[in-house]
């Protein structure tokens, strides 16, 4: 139990030190107050967890214990993404009166997560069927 | 109404992540203004900016928002001002210092 705690918690750290450091690339790079850097950490990080999930499930190539999985999946994709910067950052641009940057966050967000997790999915099953061995 | 007295506004630009000792370096400055018996200062926050490295300042993202801009507004004699700028001097680190001669109008109550 404590061990699954630590795990998490040392996931977390490294996380959002991830976090922090490329979502300040992406917006340095990018320049203008589009939450990119947040877009990019949340997509990105979607495509790992699927990915990872895929690659260490039930009919996945890869045997990882309970705890790697809690490590990566819950620790460290839990502290590298963030719905909660996401949703402050479409609340600030909305109450600037900017709404298609607002929507399109909202929407582009939503629709590219899914579609990176999906992707991460595809790739992780085409290992898992090793098609690419 | 009062005459008409020329004086001289100085305008701190620093970043409010910007520290001297343990206090933000804004307060600092403040505090030392007041130290000095300046007439007064005012101290306002900006929602984006960006300075000498042309980094962009932002309250609306949340990694960009962890040092917008701070004014500090400082405004009395040209005597009292200048013989502050060396303890500024001594305070700054990066950051801008602007100096304008004013007209004040109306200081204090009666």
């Amino acid at each position: 139990m404590f061990l699954t705690y630590l795990l998490i918690a040392l996931g977390g750290a490294l996380g959002s030190m991830a976090r922090y450091g490329f979502s300040g690339m992406v917006a340095a790079a990018t320049g203008g107050t589009f939450p990119f850097g947040t877009m990019f950490v949340n997509v990105t990080g979607a495509v790992f967890i699927g990915f990872f999930l895929t690659l260490t499930g039930p009919n996945g190539r890869l045997l990882a214990s309970v705890h790697t999985r809690q490590f990566v999946a819950v620790g460290i994709c839990g502290g590298y993404t963030t719905f909660s910067t996401f949703s402050f950052e479409t609340l600030s641009l909305a109450q600037d009166g900017q709404w298609l940057a607002a929507g399109a966050n909202a929407v582009f967000s939503v629709i590219f997560c899914l579609l990176a997790v999906w992707l991460g999915y595809v790739a992780a099953s085409a290992l898992n069927r090793g098609a690419w061995r | 109404m009062k005459p008409i007295e020329e004086a001289v506004l100085l305008r701190i630009h620093v970043g409010e992540g910007e520290r001297s000792g343990s206090k933000p370096l804004y307060e600092a400055i403040v505090l030392k203004a007041r130290e000095h018996n300046l007439a007064g200062a005012t101290v306002l926050r900006g929602p984006m900016g960006f300075g000498e490295h042309s980094q962009i300042h932002s309250a609306k993202v949340l990694r960009l928002s962890q040092d917008l801009p701070v004014v500090i507004e400082i405004v009395d004699s040209p005597d009292k001002i200048n013989a502050f700028l060396p303890v500024l001097d001594a305070m700054m680190g990066s950051g801008l210092v602007t100096l304008e001669k004013i007209q004040v109008l109306h200081y204090g109550g009666n």
